[in-house]
């Protein structure tokens, strides 16, 4: 109810949301009486971005060796261009 | 030492990476680069410390390929396929599998190379069979494996240019 307040939306649409999280196992959900308090996991948000940035990293390494490997050839190219 | 594009990774929907590049040559070296053995093991080795150990590629529709990856540990990081589609130099649809079949599943590449004034710009889509199987490729042991030491990296790609 509480983390429905500062929205504009329905409870039962807060809750769809809230369930979407939670099954991403983005955020844990406890029972204490009426209520129903989340916890933000924080440390799956902060793996998934992770991953991200190391395969990212993982990438640019593989294409600025491409870039180089791309410039040797362009060079091979011309030379062979100017011998014709 | 030249310098293409910035690179973006994309997941635009939950069982795809897109990965999208420019490189400063025209699309049949960066073709080339990307078909045949010998300019594929000068680029794609790995993670810093990894050696790049077997690499096989037939360049043709039904033609397969294979490359394995050494890590400093002693661990080999392999992975193959066969080619779907091939259309020089436009166009390469393969579908791949790594040994220990992180990603739970073939996963389906696909690459467009496409050129303007002499520059190429590459777009690879990646589609997994599940969303499980997509964060297992995110996270393989060579994307960690760039722990090997990023302070090096600066160094090696100095010597690789000179």
């Amino acid at each position: 109810m509480e983390l429905a307040e500062p929205f504009a939306m329905s409870q039962p649409a807060i809750s769809k949301h809230l369930k979407v999280l939670e099954n991403a196992g983005l955020i844990s959900r406890t029972r204490d009486a009426q209520r129903r308090p989340c916890k933000l996991e924080a440390a799956p948000l902060a793996e998934a971005t992770g991953w991200l940035i190391e395969y990212r990293k993982f990438w640019e390494k593989q294409f600025s060796q491409l870039d180089d490997l791309l410039d040797e050839l362009k060079k091979l190219e011309a030379m062979a261009g100017n011998n014709n | 030492m030249a310098f293409g594009g910035p690179l973006t990774v994309t997941t635009p929907t939950d069982t795809q990476i897109v990965i999208t590049r420019q490189f400063d040559a025209p699309r049949h070296l960066v073709f080339a680069c990307y078909t045949q053995p010998a300019l594929i093991r000068r680029w794609l080795n790995g993670a810093e410390g990894w050696v790049m150990t077997v690499c096989e590629f037939e360049p043709k529709v039904g033609g397969k390929y294979r490359y394995e990856w050494r890590a400093p540990d002693g661990y080999v990081m392999g992975m193959g396929g066969v080619i779907r589609e091939f259309e020089p130099v436009e166009r390469v649809v393969s579908a791949e599998l790594f040994d220990e079949d992180w990603t739970g599943g073939e996963t389906v590449s696909t690459l467009i190379f496409d050129e303007e004034n002499g520059r190429t710009t590459l777009v690879n889509t990646f589609v997994y069979s599940s969303k499980a199987a997509r964060d297992g490729a995110l996270a393989t042991p060579m994307a960690e494996g760039m722990e090997y030491g990023y302070s090096k990296l600066d160094a090696v790609l100095v010597e690789l240019a000179a």
